[in-house]
């Protein structure tokens, strides 16, 4: 059991979170209060949900940078269309209408990729930028500082509210928590109990193996894009909602932390390789170092140096572990060889 | 087979609606500063664009022949993010003027806070051969070499908030930022009761202007409130002109130090993020905020005294105010000490090396809040 556990890059990472969780701790003694935590995992959502959707596409081999931008653009027009008829009914229909033109925005990525087998990395660098110059130039967009009232109410929603004891300060765990919540449930189902999740790893592992092997190599991957649309569109809502404004452009770049946690998690940057699991980890490891530099009281010049010897650090320690691990293979297909030649 | 030559037919179409873009791109950046300019007077952003494109191609021409006539001068003003209100309310200002005197004044910057994206628009509108430059700089130092480019091409070259700039012709404040960091802290002050533990907060380690109104309130505060404390010495919060970022330093930074009782921001986003992070925590009434803020974006904010009140100055007079300083330095009018640029604020203007500064400033309370229509 024990030594199972020893060998999964998991381990690894969550032995990195629980050193720094320490320190922070140590450092301030505010980092295991509840307030703290909640207010971590408030900050989690969005990095999270992004997570979800870009760890799958990595899985399959895949790339996929241009979720930022869907995210602005999709929320942007859904909040312009929904301001401009007085929209004041429920949540639903905002998610809905997010998440539609999310998977339009997935369904051009997917067709370029797969249909064309074009590189996912120039492809979704190139819609990427499409989708700003449609937001910036073609819509004109700019910070909207009223929401649809039920947006209002869902950032006002509070799963579980913690009471600092001292301060008397209040922390709440957002709804859009149960969001992320269920589409982590969603993707483990996918990823872990069908056939088209196994799918998802064999084409990550080999294209051509995978398609021999009878998965729908095209349906898988269309299926994947789409998906990462769709959580794209959500995932804007969440945080314009939670935010109290549409801002077009303050989510770009958080593209690269997002890909930076899912290989810190373990998984492999040419697919096959990696799990959910990890992937939510490395995700978590940088959102607490990047939301706990005050409290460690590092000053601010320090604060990027910091997160980056942290991503560099944690990628150090699941590479090596590789490594190590390609070595072992190698030895023993060396031994078994010179054991065929003994004969 | 078929397949193939379906991608092939297909990356010709996609090749040739590329070309025919670029085509449209190339008039298009010959033009951008006509379209925009007259986009923008006629306040019709939406029709005829092609046509507008046509038309604008001729007008451009004439335009070049006039400026050798002299007085009719080309002016780009270069906002640090197009999208950030404060830099739409100053469109408002330098639309404004282009208005007032039928000159061809237009704004267009990056579209987002980016140093090297707004060093690139700078770039292009050197090569579109503009007569000045009005450029609000995000980062001071990086916009050097290329100011300095444009003043040996012979443009005009006004900044705002960059006091220390080098390259340029004179460096237009709304007010000195001392005084404005002083007076930021009279207002925090007033909230926090004169005493109490505070910080700062400024949209990023690099801008003057914010770290400038920071240090002054300081040392306001030291001649002036003895009953307050500076939480830390020499650290400020860096909240990246992000609202989002200022919201989680604030979280964290009232998680470190359970006492504090104030927070000066600077950008126009720390206050706001500020303001939801007391609200959220719901300290109203225990800890407070003052500084730059936009008055109709936060006005929530202010009617539950999440934030106490905000300051700032008034990004179209800026606006209005650099484009007609342009033009003074353009046809060789005199500038310095008293120089009055026609706007409120801006009528008797001090001289301190290249700089030149107003006294511009104004409060926005949840009293007078609604007076302020962005």
């Amino acid at each position: 059991m024990l030594k199972n556990l020893v060998k999964k890059t998991e381990f690894y990472v969550a032995l990195v979170i629980l050193v720094i969780a320490l320190l922070i701790h140590v450092r301030s003694g505010a980092f295991f209060q509840t307030n703290n935590i909640l207010d971590i995992l408030n900050a989690s959502v969005v990095p999270g949900l992004f997570t979800v959707s870009t760890f799958m596409i990595i899985l399959s081999g895949g790339m996929d940078i241009s979720f930022p931008a869907i995210a602005a653009l999709t929320s942007y027009v859904t909040v312009d269309v929904l301001n401009s008829i007085n929209y004041e009914g429920s949540m639903v229909l905002i998610f809905v209408m997010a998440a539609v033109l999310g998977a339009l925005c997935g369904l051009v990525n997917a067709f370029f990729i797969a249909s064309l087998n074009l590189p996912p990395l120039i492809v979704t660098l190139g819609t990427q930028s499409v989708y700003r110059g449609l937001l910036q130039g073609a819509l004109n967009a700019q910070q909207i500082n009223m929401l649809p009232p039920a947006m209002g109410k869902f950032a006002r929603a509070s799963v579980y509210t913690a009471e600092d004891p001292v301060t008397g300060a209040t922390s709440h765990l957002p709804a859009g928590f149960i969001i992320f919540v269920a589409v982590v449930i969603l993707a483990y189902f996918i990823l872990y109990r069908t056939m088209f999740g196994r799918g998802v790893y064999a084409i990550g592992g080999d294209l051509v193996s995978a398609e021999r092997a009878g998965f729908n190599v095209l349906a898988i991957r269309y299926f994947l894009y789409i998906f990462s649309g769709i959580v794209a569109g959500i995932t804007g809502i969440v945080r314009s909602s939670m935010n109290q404004m549409v801002h077009p452009t303050n989510l770009f770049g958080i593209e690269m932390t997002i890909i930076a946690g899912v290989i810190l998690g373990g998984a492999s940057l040419v697919g096959g390789k990696g799990s959910l699991l990890g992937a939510l980890l490395g995700m978590f490891l940088l959102t607490m170092v990047q939301n706990s530099m005050l409290l460690l009281g590092i000053p601010g010049y320090w604060q990027t140096f910091f997160v980056g010897l942290v991503i560099i650090l944690g990628i150090s320690i699941t590479s090596y572990r590789n490594l190590v691990a390609a070595d072992k293979a190698k030895t023993l297909r060396d031994k078994s060889k010179e054991e065929l030649v003994n004969e | 087979m078929k397949k193939k030559q379906i991608i092939a037919i297909l990356m010709a179409i996609v090749m040739l609606i590329g070309v025919a873009a670029c085509g449209d791109s190339g008039n298009e950046t010959a033009d951008d500063s006509q379209e925009d300019a007259a986009v923008d007077t006629v306040d019709d952003a939406d029709t005829d664009e092609d046509v507008d494109a046509d038309t604008d191609t001729d007008e451009d021409a004439e335009a070049g022949e006039d400026t050798e006539a002299g007085g009719d001068w080309t002016i780009a003003v270069v906002p640090k993010d197009e999208a950030n209100p404060w830099f739409v309310r100053m469109k408002e200002g330098v639309n404004q003027y282009a208005a007032d005197t039928g000159l061809d004044v237009f704004q267009r910057g990056p579209a987002e806070t980016d140093a090297q994206q707004q060093i690139q628009v700078v770039e292009d509108l050197i090569a579109q051969g503009v007569d000045a430059l009005c450029v609000v700089p995000h980062d001071p130092g990086a916009m050097e070499p290329v100011l300095q480019k444009a003043m040996d091409a012979g443009i005009v070259v006004i900044t705002h908030e960059a006091a220390s700039q080098v390259n340029c012709d004179y460096n237009l404040e709304a007010f000195n930022y001392d005084e404005y960091g002083a007076f930021i802290m009279d207002t925090l002050a007033e909230a926090m009761g004169e005493e109490g533990k505070y910080i700062t907060m400024v949209g990023s380690f690099t801008n003057d202007s914010h770290n400038m109104e920071a240090d002054s309130a300081i040392e306001h505060q030291k001649a002036n409130y003895p009953n307050m404390e500076l939480i830390e010495e020499d650290f400020k919060v860096e909240s990246e002109d992000n609202p989002e970022v200022a919201y989680q330093k604030a979280k964290e930074i009232i998680k470190k130090h359970p006492d504090l009782k104030g927070v000066v921001g600077t950008s126009s986003f720390d206050s706001p993020g500020v303001g939801r992070a007391i609200e959220e925590l719901g300290l109203i009434g225990q800890v407070f905020t003052a500084g730059t803020g936009m008055p109709q974006t936060n006005k929530a904010l202010l009617e539950s005294g999440a934030v106490h009140a905000l300051t700032l100055w008034d990004p179209a007079d800026a606006g209005y105010a650099m484009c007609e300083l342009a033009r003074m330095v353009l046809d060789g009018e005199e500038v310095g000490e008293g120089t009055d640029l026609g706007v409120d604020g801006y009528n008797n203007l001090e001289l301190d090396g290249k700089v030149l500064t107003g006294q511009a400033w104004i409060t926005i309370t949840k009293e007078n809040v609604d007076d302020f229509n962005f």
